[in-house]
């Protein structure tokens, strides 16, 4: 079978499928898949036969979890969502991550409020994993805008890393069984306490297979201004980490901005992430000038890549999961608009199109070469 | 009793539009939805218990809210309307 790029494009309206030749020129569009029903997060499960799966958020009915074997031609429920036990007085209110998990079959998914559960069937059964879920700071996190929500998993070998918004980053070092918060230079603006133990708002967070222990993060930032306790906060919302998580220091310094939501790492390329920097306040672009931000030496400095990208009078917003990019060996990035805008931007970036102008406004863009 | 389900989610419970069943109160109806229409009800109230936010409950043309809630009683000719509320965007 011929190479396919296939874009899985979460709306406010449902799940979309984008569908190219390897060259990428050309992407045709399927769905909404889920129709009416808000999708925040997606996943295409290279493992194995291909799978698609959305979360599909009825804010009626309740979450669903979608499932397609046919590379997204059809959709189906599986065969449930995850829930909290009857007696644990949470109430599933929305899914905001599915990831793959250790084996084939295995899937984690993140929702609101902030738990981890676990599939073991390819999400027909879903379990909690208590040793996040029921932390000790469990009951005290707090929701941010979009709500209290475990929107980052990432699997390093037997580490598991969670972001939490607003809760922070917690790190697993046994497989998923215990949990610490791991917080240490991750600052906060909106409590005393400038660098609290847990509590931050993470947005992203993004790591590269081969740079073991290096991690890059998107935190709240924007709180360079500040003039209450503690005093200004300036860049502590573009960090890194090289020790798995465990401390983490400022690169946000180059940005036009240290407040945004999605980060993405070149597939190959461990020193080359991209970042989408936002007014704070608004949360749309700079001056209505939309631009990707590229760094190719690990956050040591920053380029800002426009080019196709209106100059002017584009005040849209693109959300912590709204980017992607492929594997090609020429990756090209994706960003998807709450104006319902999905970019391309070929050679890494250096040149944007727009492939579709007018989808429902988009929560998250997933891509994966099949 | 009977208990009216809305279109969209006649396909939980094999497309029937109508559901007799033997419930004294709101609440055992959706006792008896839980047992016998699990997804269904799945849809009607989260796993805590309490109707979704969306979702209105209707004995016969009054909100339930405007009895006596979950433990309005039911009589045999009395039906219990699931409505979806006006909402969205």
């Amino acid at each position: 079978m011929n190479e396919r790029v296939l874009l899985a494009i979460g709306t406010k309206k449902g799940l979309f499928v984008a569908e190219s030749s390897k060259h990428r020129q050309q992407f045709t569009l399927r769905g909404p898949f889920g129709e009416g029903v808000g999708v925040y997060s997606s996943l295409i499960d290279t493992r194995g036969t291909p799978k698609l799966f959305a979360s599909s958020c009825n804010p009626f009915f309740g979450m669903k979890v979608l499932r397609s074997t046919d590379l997204g031609v059809t959709f189906h429920e599986t065969g449930s969502a995850p829930a909290f036990p009857n007696d644990d007085g949470r109430a599933l209110a929305n899914i905001w991550a599915i990831e793959p998990g250790k084996e084939e079959n295995e899937l984690l998914c993140g929702v609101e409020p902030a738990s981890l559960f676990k599939s073991r069937d390819g999400g027909d059964s879903w379990e909690l994993v208590p040793g996040i879920s029921n932390h000790e700071h469990a009951r005290k996190w707090q929701p941010g805008n979009g709500g209290l929500c475990m929107h980052t998993i990432l699997r390093d070998g037997h580490r598991i890393h969670l972001g939490i918004s607003t809760g922070g980053h917690y790190l697993s070092e046994d497989g998923g069984e215990t949990f610490v918060a791991a917080n240490k230079g991750i600052g906060a603006g909106f409590v005393p306490d400038p660098f609290p133990e847990f509590g931050q708002c993470v947005h992203k967070i993004v790591g590269h297979k081969d740079a073991p222990g290096r991690l890059y993060m998107q935190n709240h930032g924007g709180w360079g201004g500040w003039d209450g306790p503690g005093g200004p906060r300036p860049d502590i919302g573009v960090l890194r980490s090289d020790d798995h998580g465990h401390t983490w220091r400022s690169i946000a310094h180059g940005l036009p901005s240290d407040f945004g939501f999605p980060m993405v790492v070149h597939p190959h390329d461990p020193d080359t992430l991209y970042v989408v920097p936002l007014e704070p306040m608004t949360r749309t672009c700079p001056g209505g000038s939309p631009a990707i931000w590229r760094s190719q030496n690990g956050g040591g400095t920053w380029e800002k890549l426009s080019q196709g990208l209106p100059r002017r009078d584009s005040f849209f917003t693109i959300l912590r999961d709204g980017m992607d990019i492929d594997h090609h060996t020429s990756p090209s990035v994706y960003f998807g608009t709450t104006t319902g805008q999905l970019w391309i931007g070929r050679e890494g970036g250096e040149e944007w199109e727009c492939l579709f102008s007018a989808l429902p406004p988009i929560h998250c863009v997933k891509v994966a070469i099949i | 009793m009977i208990v009216f389900v809305p279109s969209p989610l006649r396909c939980r419970c094999g497309g029937e539009a109508e559901l007799q069943v033997n419930a004294s109160d709101v609440q055992g109806a959706l006792e008896v939805l839980a047992k016998c229409q699990s997804s269904l009800y799945g849809c009607v109230c989260d796993e805590t218990g309490a109707v979704r936010r969306h979702i209105n409950l209707f004995v016969n043309r009054d909100h339930i809210r405007d009895r006596n809630g979950l433990d309005t009683p039911l009589l045999e000719n009395d039906t219990l309307f699931i409505m979806t509320a006006v909402s969205g965007g």
